[in-house]
């Protein structure tokens, strides 16, 4: 088995909690980076509970892109596992993908499931 | 350094919203305030100059372009039609001079090189034909932009290039362009930042302009007490020994471009002077340092030594050394000091050197390149202060020559650089660019003279300024400036000399100075409480009645 598969195996073995867990700890990678560019009053704090898009959302729209975007190079570099949130699925639930870090967490592992048992 | 707010107008094709993020929240100095002119609109927001973000007198632009949206003759090019180079050129030199007429709205501005996404090398190795290779013509382009703008003072323009190196895989992202019309990923706009601010630095004063250095496992590798100078890693069919003399090759490159060398190390002072003396791969001679202390007393005190030796502040100072405990040690006690942290494989040394950006300055004046030169002149004329009985005595045997010019467009560059960066004998502390200084005094009822020293052991360079506006009969002293270099010889008494018999011949009554305190120039208003004739003090107001004459001190031969 390549090292790659060895790993994923291990994971699929430790279960959703985990992998919940290093999705979460990715996204908070994507929030240090995101706060680089805000000022300080306004830093997004790094709580699953973080309002970021939608009705209570701290994002403008350049900002929703960064986060889309870095999001998206962080899965492939931190989970070796790419994704894809500008699909037309995604974009048509914004508000509810990218409400808070943890509904953005639940959504990330959704896909990543799809992947795996497509 | 101060806390002051820079205004910075962002001019662009793309959304620049990252770049004014960055440049916002960067905790480094200075800090900026971006303003975003309207987006994709770069040309008519040059044209424009009665618009809302060029009102209240920005102190820096930065424009940056595709170059396919503001040169018509590029974008053909990028769809394979015929377009002649020389069109091209000619639509760059035209945008060029809406870059030079902009550039009298700011003190400063920055133009970023234009680049093309690097994934698009469809036409290989066609890509570097001339009249048909896209970055054939874009390095043309380029050459063209920087050669025109070299003319203008205060347009800077900056090395994309070197930013997309630097984010690798990172510096573009088509996604980020569909999504929100940003054509690099933040990478590159974090260096752009740090870059735009170090130059800031540099143009506000802030260079570091000293280098000390330890030596035993810093510019060589070996103990010198230990194995001796001919046991040294350094050169030779070694990779340590060949870093060693890149790096040494690296600080003898700063050197030469009017950074200051020092050693502060640890050691037996004679064995240490006879390895630099001595083996024959080391790229750095005696000469090439100003100062150093090679003793086994602590390093900080032996740095302060050093600074007070050379006048210079902590904030002018970097300090290298190989040992993370004397580094901690340094940091600690010296905090402005700057103190890299440093590898410990000596292979990495040059790069972790070359890339520190605290060294930035705008230009490059005679004076600077041949610094060192000034400071070995002036060990002399401390040898021979040691051997005199009195101040009188030195001065009358230093015959010091001061040649005193109005500003003209010949000394206007190095006037700038010494009004930007002197701190201590500086009466007002006005920060300005050639232009800037060059509009100020343009007026008849203002007059700026530039004052260069000499005398029997070399020559000093411009290291006065003194500025006079007249109004009613009164003169006001608006800028007194002279390098630390030549303090105590009374080129101050030569400069108000100057000052007050220009006065006298309009005659004006009274002429004034008006101190501006700073955490930096109290050295100034000790020098107007205690100059003889004295002054009227009224505050921090100094007034001469210019019915009597302000004597030139004795020993001064003065040129004008």
């Amino acid at each position: 088995m390549a090292e790659t598969e060895i790993s994923r195996f291990i994971e699929w073995r430790r279960g959703p909690a985990a992998m919940n867990e290093k999705i979460t700890q990715m996204l908070f990678n994507v929030l240090d980076e995101l706060n680089q560019l805000r000022p300080r009053e306004e830093h997004l704090a790094k709580e699953v509970g973080t309002p970021l898009a939608g009705d209570f959302g701290r994002l403008d729209s350049a900002a929703l892109i960064n986060l889309i975007v870095l999001t998206e190079e962080k899965s492939a570099h931190e989970l070796g596992r790419p994704i894809l949130l500008t699909d037309d699925r995604t974009m048509s639930q914004i508000n509810t993908v990218f409400r808070t870090v943890g509904s953005l967490a639940d959504h990330i592992h959704l896909l990543l499931n799809e992947k795996r048992d497509g | 350094m101060d806390k002051q707010s820079y205004t910075c107008v962002l001019v662009s094709d793309f959304n620049l919203q990252n770049f004014a993020g960055y440049a916002a929240n960067d905790p480094e100095f200075p800090n900026l305030k971006p303003i975003a002119a309207p987006l994709g609109q770069p040309v008519p927001t040059l044209l424009d100059h009665t618009a809302p973000h060029w009102q209240n007198a920005p102190d820096v632009a930065v424009i940056w372009t595709q170059p396919q949206s503001v040169i018509s003759a590029f974008n053909a090019l990028l769809t394979y039609e015929q377009v002649p180079v020389r069109e091209v050129l000619q639509e760059v030199d035209e945008y060029c001079s809406l870059l030079v007429n902009m550039s009298g709205r700011v003190r400063y501005a920055f133009v970023p090189a234009w680049v093309l996404p690097s994934y698009r090398s469809v036409f290989g190795v066609l890509d570097m034909k001339t009249g048909i290779g896209l970055t054939n013509t874009l390095m043309r382009m380029n050459l063209r932009l920087a050669e025109n703008l070299e003319k203008v003072s205060n347009i800077h323009v900056l090395n994309t290039h070197k930013w997309i190196e630097r984010a690798g895989t990172n510096a573009f992202n088509p996604k980020l362009w569909y999504l929100g019309k940003i054509p690099f990923g933040n990478e590159i706009f974090k260096a752009a930042v740090q870059d735009v601010k170090a130059a800031l630095r540099g143009m506000l004063g802030y260079a570091r302009k000293l280098i000390i250095v330890d030596l035993d496992d810093t510019v060589w590798g070996g103990i010198v007490g230990d194995v001796g100078w001919e046991n040294l890693v350094l050169g030779g069919h070694h990779h340590r020994g060949e870093a060693y003399v890149d790096f040494q090759q690296a600080l003898k490159s700063m050197k030469n471009r009017g950074i200051l060398l020092a050693i502060v190390s640890k050691n037996e002072e004679q064995a240490a002077l006879e390895a630099i003396q001595h083996h024959p791969e080391m790229v750095l001679a005696l000469e090439d340092f100003a100062g150093w202390r090679i003793n086994w007393q602590d390093k900080v005190q032996n740095i302060l030594e050093v600074m007070t030796e050379l006048n210079l502040g902590p904030q002018s100072v970097v300090f290298i050394d190989d040992n993370p405990a004397e580094r901690a040690r340094v940091k600690e006690s010296l905090p402005e000091v700057l103190v890299p942290d440093w590898p410990e494989d000596p292979l990495f040394y040059p790069a972790t050197l070359l890339s520190l950006r605290c060294f930035e300055m705008p230009s490059l004046s005679r004076e600077d390149l041949s610094r060192t030169a000034m400071y070995f002149s002036e060990n002399q004329r401390q040898d021979l202060k040691k051997t005199v009985r009195s101040l009188e005595e030195w001065l009358r045997h230093l015959a010091i020559r001061v040649q005193v010019e109005e500003l003209h467009p010949a000394n206007l560059q190095r006037a700038t650089q010494l009004l930007n960066k002197t701190n201590q004998m500086n009466l007002s502390t006005r920060r300005m660019s050639e232009a800037e200084l060059m509009a100020w005094a343009e007026p008849k009822h203002r007059t700026l003279w530039t004052l260069r020293v000499s005398d029997r052991f070399g020559d000093a360079g411009l290291t006065g300024i003194v500025s006079l506006e007249i109004q009613d009969r009164k003169a006001q002293l608006v800028d007194f400036i002279l390098s630390c270099r030549v303090l105590g010889r009374k080129i101050e008494e030569t400069m108000l000399f100057t000052a007050i018999h220009y006065a006298h011949a309009l005659e004006v009554e009274e002429v004034y100075a008006r101190y501006i305190p700073t955490s930096k120039n109290k050295p100034c208003l000790d020098f107007f409480k205690s100059v003889v004739p004295r002054f009227q003090q009224q505050g921090e107001i100094f007034i001469w009645n210019v019915e009597h004459p302000f004597p030139l001190p004795e020993h001064i031969e003065l040129v004008q």
